[in-house]
């Protein structure tokens, strides 16, 4: 009786064995750090969110996948995806660097403390760190500004809105995203003054349920043309599940919505990964906080949907020229805010308030 | 061929030997589904399991992550082990968690750069625990005095308590909020000296408190008389009230001291690896995988130290698997299995299966398994 009772568990220990052996054979040694010889440069990077996201974590794998486009076997890349943000984070860069990995990138705000102290326990690791604003010996930054992209997509909202009501799903109330909101109303206001932009606060990047839900909240209540600061495509989907309009965020996300599409404020990572692993190859890097554009290409808009009569196609691009050659600058100073009284425009990547014509706190 | 039917029918006392063997048995089944469902999806199982290994415990680093995770679980763990052996359904360590992180993190920064750390230390743990108490006692009153329910009260209070991190950090000037940073909403940094010191890499005396504290409230429960009166108010409250004890107080009295025990983990969390009132650094569900700890601990407060390392092992050996090239589903579902495997273990712990003598099968009562 006492055998009969083991026996299942027997059967199982044996089937284990057996998948362990036969399994065996082709790669005992695996713990972490080969160190060939060659001038293979490891390369990590590390997403707050699935890289599947078609937004803003999928819009950095392509880069890294044009980085291994252009380097090939000089570099050896690694991506670890859905990484929570915040202190715990601290330990997955270091086994990083403590596997081998010389340059590594942080691609979500909330790396910037953990990623700072990763570097000062690895020196001999690059540590690159996207959003953020702290940078250190180890560790450099580097960010774009969406916000000349944004204000042309703006524009293209502003002339399809027939309710003048605007909804924006926004993600937190942070200086990034004030500005983003702030630069896409004035362009909204350039080409229609009757226009509002209403503001839903959903304190999340990535999920979907939730920034599909606001969206509906916003066309419930009016508005016929939705806009985001959202890694995800569930407002454009809403919108056109609602027949209304939609301007998306990070990559041409028109796929999910032909027909709500009209453009979009987008990003193109691939030049300054490419850079800063050559930099890194040839021993040139030095620390630096790099703030890209319109003009060198990181930001651009996305192409138009059909939607977007030619008259308003004409208007954005001649701004769109304005912008990259500097001959346009889409924030006035002293600048008018949500009260309708002037103020001076300050520092923009400390922005707290509204521009007229917002409807929403600037505080979440 | 005749169909094999098993009886199930509930064991008496467990042996020890067996109590140690299911567990094992367990997530080495678990390993096992998992191993043909990485050779399926082409991955080495040896290579997967080596690694999650290397990453938690195959170095000095490794390891001292493994017991930084560990350390909130152990207490988490316990607040939810507390509870339960006594059949107060506390759902709510994760909110108690996060309020003990709150006071822990406010008593830090009240006191300021000035205050010494024999003062400024103690006073953050009190704090957490503190506060976690507090929480605990807004489910804890009403469960005695009115008999709410506690499982959905507690529950809710975890959703409010976390709005709360958020409302003082992204929601108003707080004392909680950095002003000096003016670009992403931030926690004002804890002072120095009311940080846990750390003595190998990240890894802080944080870990020596939590263990501490789970054997502290072993002997509370285990050899006291307190303890004693408390476990006969779990096994059946009529007879604990026939022999005259005070069933409303025990039960608030453990209700309190499991939101504590919660509440010492948000505070030595804070004011170890995170550092401020961080609303992405402690939302993490620690609370609510310290259920899970208890449950694999079978409620046994020294177990929970051992089940909270393996747990916080489990935890961090993810994100490597990923750099080997195992996709993230994947490594969600092995931890998942080895979860549900080893809870299920404890079926076999409870009961047995027996072959029936052929006379018996048709006793209506059996329960069948095929």
């Amino acid at each position: 009786m006492r055998f009969t009772r083991w026996r299942g568990f027997a059967v199982l220990l044996v089937a284990f064995a057996l998948v362990v052996a036969a399994c065996g054979g082709d790669d005992g040694a695996d713990t972490g750090t080969p160190d060939q010889p060659g001038e293979v440069l490891k390369v990590a990077f590390v997403h707050v969110g699935p890289v599947a996201d078609k937004g803003w974590s999928w819009a950095h794998d392509q880069g890294a996948q044009f980085l291994k486009a252009q380097l090939g076997d000089a570099v050896d890349i690694t991506t670890l995806e859905i990484i929570p943000e915040g202190s715990d984070s601290q330990r997955v860069f270091e086994d990083l660097a403590a596997a081998g990995n010389k340059l590594i990138f942080g691609t979500s705000f909330g790396y910037m403390d953990p990623m700072l102290a990763a570097a000062e326990n690895f020196p001999d690791t690059v540590f690159m760190h996207a959003t953020g604003f702290k940078t250190s010996e180890g560790m450099g930054n580097y960010f774009g500004a969406a916000e000349e992209a944004r204000y042309l997509s703006g524009m293209a909202a502003g002339a399809a809105t027939e309710t003048n009501l605007i909804g924006y799903v926004a993600a937190f109330p942070i200086p990034e995203v004030l500005r983003g909101i702030n630069a896409f109303t004035l362009g909204a206001l350039e080409v229609n003054p009757g226009v509002e932009v209403q503001v839903v606060w959903t304190s999340t990047w990535f999920d979907p349920p939730k920034e599909g839900t606001a969206a509906e909240s916003l066309l419930d209540a009016g508005a016929d043309v939705i806009a985001m600061h959202q890694d995800s495509a569930a407002p454009g989907q809403a919108a056109e599940a609602a027949g209304a309009k939609w301007v998306g965020y990070n990559t041409d996300m028109s796929e999910f919505a032909p027909t709500a599409w009209l453009t979009a404020a987008i990003w193109d990572w691939g030049p300054i990964y490419l850079e800063t692993a050559q930099q890194v190859i040839a021993g040139t890097w030095e620390s630096e906080a790099f703030y890209g554009n319109m003009a060198g290409g990181m930001v651009a808009l996305a192409p138009f949907g059909e939607s977007v009569e030619q008259a308003t196609r004409d208007l954005i691009l001649e701004r769109q020229a304005q912008i990259i050659d500097g001959s346009f600058s889409i924030f006035p100073d002293p600048i008018m805010n949500q009260d309708g009284e002037s103020q001076p425009l300050g520092d923009i990547f400390g922005m707290d308030f509204f521009v007229q014509g917002v409807i929403g706190s600037p505080t979440g | 061929m005749t169909t094999r039917r098993f009886i199930v029918e509930p064991r008496g006392l467990a042996s020890p030997q067996l109590k140690l063997f299911v567990p094992v048995a367990s997530v080495l089944a678990a390993m096992a589904v998992g191993a043909v469902f990485l050779l399926v999806t082409g991955v080495n199982p040896l290579t997967v399991y080596a690694q999650m290994y290397d990453a938690a415990f195959g170095s000095a680093r490794g390891f001292s992550e493994t017991l930084i995770s560990a350390t909130p679980l152990i207490l988490t763990g316990v607040a939810a082990a507390i509870a339960f052996k006594m059949l107060v359904w506390n759902i709510g360590g994760e909110g108690q968690f996060l309020m003990g992180a709150v006071f822990a993190a406010g008593i830090a920064i009240w006191l300021g750069d000035g205050a010494p750390a024999a003062l400024a230390l103690p006073a953050v743990v009190l704090a957490g625990g503190l506060g976690g108490a507090v929480w605990a006692a807004v489910a804890a009153v009403p469960r005695v005095y009115l008999g709410t329910n506690e499982i959905i009260t507690t529950l809710m209070l975890n959703f409010i308590a976390l709005n709360f991190v958020n409302f003082l950090i992204f929601g108003s000037n707080s004392p909680w909020r950095d002003p000096a940073v003016t670009t992403f909403p931030s926690g004002r940094p804890i002072p120095d000296a009311a940080r846990m010191p750390d003595f190998f890499n990240r890894l802080d005396i944080g870990i020596f408190i939590a263990i501490g504290m789970a054997v502290a409230a072993w002997y509370l429960m285990e050899k006291t008389s307190w303890g004693f009166a408390v476990r006969i108010v779990g096994d059946s409250s009529s007879t604990a009230r026939y022999a005259g004890v005070g069933v409303a107080q025990k039960i608030l009295g453990v209700f309190l001291l499991s939101g504590a025990a919660a509440g010492f983990a948000g505070g030595l969390f804070v004011s170890g690896p995170v550092g401020a009132l961080d609303p992405r650094s402690l939302d993490l569900g620690l609370g609510f995988t310290g259920i899970i700890v208890a449950a694999l601990a079978r409620l046994n407060l020294i177990a929970v130290i051992p089940v909270a390392i393996l747990m916080g092992a489990l935890n961090n050996s993810g994100p490597s698997l990923q750099a080997i090239g195992v996709p993230t589903a994947t490594v969600t579902m092995l931890q998942g299995a080895i979860l549900i495997f080893a809870v299920a273990g404890e079926f076999f712990i409870r009961n047995r299966l027996r072959r029936p003598e052929r006379s018996s099968s048709s006793n209506p009562e059996e329960v069948v398994a095929a």
